[in-house]
């Protein structure tokens, strides 16, 4: 392999993991904060894909859509929280069963809406990204570029929201013990409904950003939890620095799998999980979690 | 997790009935509807579509399985769509049998799924005629519970060769005397254009980029062995995953490659993200050719890509521009009933049905003496929107012309232009 391909295929890995990170962020905020594997996720990222369609064909600006989408999406989260996961606080696998139930209600609607419906559709980029411009003498489209420097952006604005921030501060507090944050006076009822838009809101973004790239089309919300879950799994469960290694990682690994072994193209990112998950089962950035 | 403790409780808890929390019930009732999922029990031995009383004048039953969910649902839609406006365009009668409407099923993209179905096909709702599955995979999987259950079907998509032709063993499946197809071999749409691009159009070399699954490498391997007979070669082989997520890396390593002349299989998103990079890296401004199976560019395809797909070039059996009577007319009264344009799909099933209501023509509507049927189902030739359609007698496959089609952009949208024509191809299959 020439370096110049190999400089290329990089590209190509490093903007498959932006992609990745985008889209696991935030499942890992959900569960780093509410210990609850929010299983809606794919469900979030696919209804966000679809009203960035409609956004985009009403308003003609991905724009538009690019800010919208997640504040549709965190109002959604908004009320999904109070009205269900709170009822069953403390019982973490029926909040998981609900999610589930939450995803396919939502999946069905958007089937049996006419204009979003069954069929595969695509998200042109908005105009000013849609061109290739000459890498190495190579056309490279824009948008992936674009995709590199948001993925890059949003994971530097989280982790100094993360350190920095009050916000920020009340979630880690959130995560290493939620009760004693709650006998410190904090409203844990907010904080948790507020993690949780917050979640969905990363969710539906990442459907605006992603559906140029993978498309939209039914099954779109499992392929996108399944990527999801591997890059927490492998990156370490409920950190937002662990989402960032699993996305780092598993993004030029599979692009890299691809090149080398196609014909293992499929499972190979499942094989680093496997092989994560055997020598570091919490992940490669997680912590030991103390059983509630 | 922190879930282990309520995992553990469960399994505490479990076999005690003293109190059926709402756990256990769920538990329970999902152990029940396992079980009823499994293989159903009555063996397909006798079912009641052998019914010897003389069915001229009863309603005919047809079962329809069809994707209704997940990726192909928009396929199964179409078919759908079709069956019942040929249906209604026959004022709901074929030969002197009124035909209600079909019962739908939905094979979910499952093999196991669509056993289930045909099993009740079979067993409960004793259909007259079976028709409809887009998936290769469920069509094997179903092939010899309808061949032992006598029960006559119409593969309306599946282009699996093995389903219309003698395999060693019936492995992965082989022909039956029940099963006909009204759509196409796979090798009917991959082979011919090979030989086509090498004798008639030069192309010495190609490279092939498919998608790994049976379909992609049966189409590559056709492809290969006609370019071959042509007097090309094929210089290498790439593969992806079947939904695929992304493409890049893939056309990547095509532009790394010197060979101009790409054949490929791929379909619906595949289709699209593959396209779409193909643009984007700027394969066709560095000389490269696309070439592949119809499906490559078929509507759903082109609706997306646009005219990032000009100068592709494909072969199938039909396209919507496709200029004859027939054509105009199903196009037509399809476009006037739904407000769509058919699609290659709606073709296949539209086809399948006419095949039945000629046979059925010729029986007087009789389809109690299943040889019979089979032999006028064998006899059955029509114009067809896409030409001249005869089964193969020994196979059952369709007999049918392949057109060379361009995709160019004709009054501003990205259309499949036929440049040339390919008479009767018929499947090498016996």
């Amino acid at each position: 392999m020439s370096p110049e391909l190999a400089f290329l295929q990089a590209l190509n890995g490093i903007s498959f993991g932006a992609l990745l990170f985008i889209l696991a962020a935030g499942l890992s905020l959900i569960f780093g904060m509410m210990d609850v594997v929010n299983l809606a996720h794919g469900a979030f990222y696919m209804l966000g894909a679809y009203v960035a369609l409609s956004v985009v064909r009403t308003t003609g600006s991905f724009w538009v859509a690019l800010v919208a989408v997640p504040l549709a999406l965190g109002a959604l989260g908004l009320v999904v929280e109070p009205l269900l996961l709170r009822r069953l606080r403390g019982r973490h696998l029926d909040q998981v069963l609900i999610t589930v139930g939450v995803a396919l209600v939502i999946t069905d609607l958007i089937r049996l809406k006419p204009d979003w419906g069954a069929e595969v559709r695509t998200l042109p980029p908005p105009d000013a990204l849609a061109g290739s411009i000459a890498i190495l003498g190579n056309d490279y489209p824009v948008y992936r570029l674009f995709v590199i420097a948001f993925g890059v952006t949003l994971a530097l604005s989280l982790a100094a929201l993360h350190r920095r921030s009050r916000a920020g501060a009340l979630i880690r507090a959130g995560v290493d013990d939620a009760q004693m944050l709650s006998a410190l006076g904090v409203d844990t009822d907010r904080l948790f409904a507020v993690t949780y838009a917050t979640g969905a809101a990363l969710a539906g973004l990442a459907g605006v950003v992603a559906a140029p790239v993978l498309g939209l089309q039914p099954g779109m919300d499992v392929e996108a939890l399944v990527l999801s879950l591997i890059v927490v799994v492998v990156g370490g469960l409920g950190t937002l620095g662990g989402a960032q290694v699993g996305a780092a990682l598993v993004g030029p690994a599979d692009t890299f799998g691809k090149v080398f072994v196609p014909q293992f193209a499929l499972f190979f990112i499942f094989a680093i999980m496997a092989l994560v998950l055997l020598l570091r089962p919490s992940g490669l950035l997680g912590r030991i979690r103390v059983i509630r | 997790m922190s879930g282990s403790t309520t995992t553990n409780e469960l399994a505490k808890h479990r076999g005690y009935t003293y109190r059926l929390t709402r756990r256990q019930f769920l538990v329970a009732s999902s152990a029940a509807a396992l079980a009823a999922c499994g293989p159903a029990a009555t063996p397909s031995g006798a079912p009641a579509t052998t019914s010897a009383a003389a069915t001229a004048g009863k309603p005919l039953k047809l079962g329809i399985l069809l994707p209704f969910t997940k990726v192909y649902a928009e396929l199964g839609n179409s078919m759908k769509r079709s069956a019942d406006l040929y249906i209604k365009s026959k004022g709901g009668k074929f030969a002197n049998r009124t035909v209600p409407a079909p019962i739908y099923e939905d094979e979910a993209n499952d093999p196991q799924v669509g056993l289930q179905k045909t099993q009740k096909f079979i067993d409960q709702d004793q259909v007259d005629v079976m028709l409809g599955i887009v998936a290769t995979p469920i069509a094997y999987a179903i092939r010899n519970v309808v061949d032992s259950a006598k029960l006559i079907f119409i593969e309306t998509n599946a282009g699996g060769n093995a389903l219309t032709r003698t395999t060693t063993d019936c492995k992965p499946a082989c022909k039956s005397k029940y099963i006909f197809r009204s759509s196409f071999s796979s090798w009917q749409i991959s082979n011919p254009i090979g030989e086509y691009l090498a004798s008639k159009k030069g192309v010495k070399e190609a490279f092939t980029f498919v998608s790994d699954y049976g379909f992609g490498t049966e189409s590559q391997a056709d492809f290969t062995a006609g370019l071959t007979k042509g007097g090309g070669k094929v210089t290498g082989t790439l593969k992806a995953p079947l939904g695929n997520n992304d493409f890049l890396p893939f056309v990547t390593q095509l532009k790394a490659q010197p060979t101009k002349d790409i054949y490929s299989f791929f379909s619906g998103t595949d289709a699209i993200g593959y396209i779409k990079a193909w643009n984007q890296l700027g394969l066709s401004a560095a000389g490269y050719k696309m070439n592949g199976a119809g499906f490559l560019t078929e509507q759903d395809v082109l609706k997306e890509v646009k005219e990032q797909a000009v100068g592709a070039i494909t072969s199938l059996f039909w396209a919507v521009t496709l200029d004859n009577p027939e054509n105009k007319a199903f196009t037509d009264l399809y476009q006037k009933e739904y407000n769509l344009l058919p699609d290659v799909f709606a073709v296949q099933q539209w086809d399948g049905m006419r095949a039945v209501d000629e046979a059925l023509q010729k029986l007087g509507g009789d389809t109690s003496d299943k040889d019979r049927f089979i032999r006028a189902l064998e006899d059955t030739s029509f114009k067809s929107p896409r030409g001249d359609f005869a089964f193969d007698k020994d196979t059952h496959n369709p007999i049918q012309d392949m057109y060379i089609r361009e995709v160019k952009v004709v009054g501003g949208q990205a259309v499949n232009v036929i440049s040339d024509k390919i008479a009767r191809v018929q499947d090498p299959g016996k």
